[in-house]
């Protein structure tokens, strides 16, 4: 499979090629265009294996109850794919297992398996993000997304990421969460309240931006509803 | 009427800026708030353009009933912006036609008529509508995007969601579909869970130009952010 990442960093695209028979599963809308040896197959997992169970989990992540497989059909196709929301695209060329943070996953090959990893309670509740994580395992090409551009970090040691702004992480890792400043009140008057402390060795992805606060940042100015 | 429009389209592709010189007596057309800044000298002037018809036609493409003409009293230059942030591209037009989804013209020079085109009762239902605006004549386009644009030179068929279509030629075919080659009940199962909804499918050999962005599904993930309205 050969891709192409354009248009970095604000509006990426991720430009695909397949060869007869390949497949790429992607998040659900995530396709602009494809040539027309292509076709699309909808299930709630990973093509020939049913799997409600982990459709269910994988919407707990933020991520859709459902799955998109494109599968060439002939030679020289071509697939563009594209997130939400206006940001960057990455490549990981996974060897081992990725905790992808809910809704930065966007399409992965055959070798890559999709599961749930559940991240404890306590955490989810004060990290704001979901319960659950998008654990990728296996060996293939994975393409992650970000809301604003992506830097990647080798943690080797501790590292403070503020709640939000992470995307995937290598499960050598392991984070807690944490105060950002030594007392409780001044955590929270920097407005950086709690943070993710990371621990361990192995590749970090941040993002630039924080979806949340952008649209907590939007909504009150919107009509309610 | 053929006098070489000079123009300069720059910070691309995120924040594109369209700046047009115009000289003595030279005009330009835009869709209403396009304008940026302009220097002194240049006249505008809202109105309806192109007989009653040609209006309603421009308001079916979801575009403004209105067009501003900028005339040039004396040289100076005009900047135009996109109301979204995004791409801007020019497309020359020679006894031509650019089909042009709803909202993405900007700006267009003399010689360039626009109309609405209904896009057929699929376009209509689908909720994006692939409600098209058509371009023809002799002169400059421009016209703007959700994210950046991205060229595709078709040669036998290409198939674009249709919240991603921003321009095409007329030479080529296209019909709003399901993704094809799917089994019924497949295409039932894209089309209420895939996400994939309709697409716009191109076929003989033409450009077309996509935007990398839709805004759509941007809305989408706003909603949930809204205040919910209390009960009384």
């Amino acid at each position: 499979m050969n891709f192409k990442i354009d248009c970095r960093p604000a509006a990426a695209v991720l430009n695909l090629s397949l060869d007869p028979g390949e497949t790429i599963t992607c998040e659900v809308g995530a396709m602009i265009a494809m040539t027309a040896g292509i076709t699309v197959e909808t299930t709630s997992h990973k093509r020939g294996k049913g799997g409600l169970l982990k459709g269910l989990k994988r919407m707990f992540a933020g991520e859709n109850f459902f799955l998109n497989h494109f599968t060439a059909r002939h030679d020289n196709q071509t697939l563009m794919l594209g997130p939400q929301l206006m940001g960057d695209i990455v490549h990981h060329d996974l060897d081992g297992t990725l905790i992808v943070q809910g809704s930065s996953w966007l399409a992965s090959d055959e070798g890559v398996e999709l599961d749930a990893s559940f991240q404890g309670l306590g955490k989810a509740i004060f990290s704001g993000e979901s319960v659950f994580w998008l654990k990728c395992s296996g060996r293939g090409d994975l393409f992650l997304s970000s809301f604003g551009a992506i830097y990647e970090v080798d943690v080797d040691g501790e590292f403070t990421v503020d709640t939000g702004h992470i995307v995937a992480f290598e499960d050598t890792l392991d984070f807690r969460i944490g105060k950002a400043s030594r007392s409780l009140i001044g955590s929270f008057l920097g407005g950086e309240g709690l943070v993710c402390k990371f621990s361990g060795t192995g590749k970090l992805y941040c993002q630039s931006h924080n979806p949340p606060s952008f649209g907590q940042m939007l909504g009150p100015k919107l009509r309610a509803r | 009427m053929t006098s070489e429009l000079q123009f300069d389209i720059t910070q691309r592709p995120d924040f594109a800026l369209l700046t047009v010189q115009l000289q003595k007596g030279q005009k330009i057309f835009a869709e209403p708030s396009a304008m940026a800044s302009m220097s002194n000298g240049i006249r505008l002037k809202a109105g309806f353009k192109g007989g009653w018809k040609k209006t309603l036609g421009r308001a079916l493409g979801g575009e403004s009933l209105i067009i501003n003409t900028f005339t040039a009293e004396k040289a100076g230059e005009v900047t135009f912006a996109p109301g979204c942030p995004g791409d801007t591209v020019h497309y020359q037009l020679d006894m031509s036609t650019l089909y042009l989804q709803r909202g993405a013209f900007m700006v267009h020079s003399e010689g360039v008529e626009l109309s609405g085109k209904w896009g057929g009762a699929k376009g209509f239902f689908s909720g994006k509508g692939l409600v098209l605006l058509k371009a023809s004549g002799t002169g400059d386009l421009f016209f703007n995007s959700y994210g950046a644009l991205i060229e595709m030179n078709v040669e036998d068929e290409y198939i674009v969601d249709t919240g991603y279509v921003v321009a095409f030629e007329e030479s080529l075919d296209y019909d709003v579909t399901t993704v094809p080659g799917m089994s019924t009940g497949g295409k039932i199962k894209s089309f209420f869970f895939g996400g994939e909804g309709l697409v716009v499918r191109f076929r003989g050999e033409g450009r077309i130009w996509i935007q990398s962005r839709a805004v759509n599904p941007f809305l989408n993930w706003v909603f949930p952010f809204r205040p919910v309205q209390k009960q009384s």
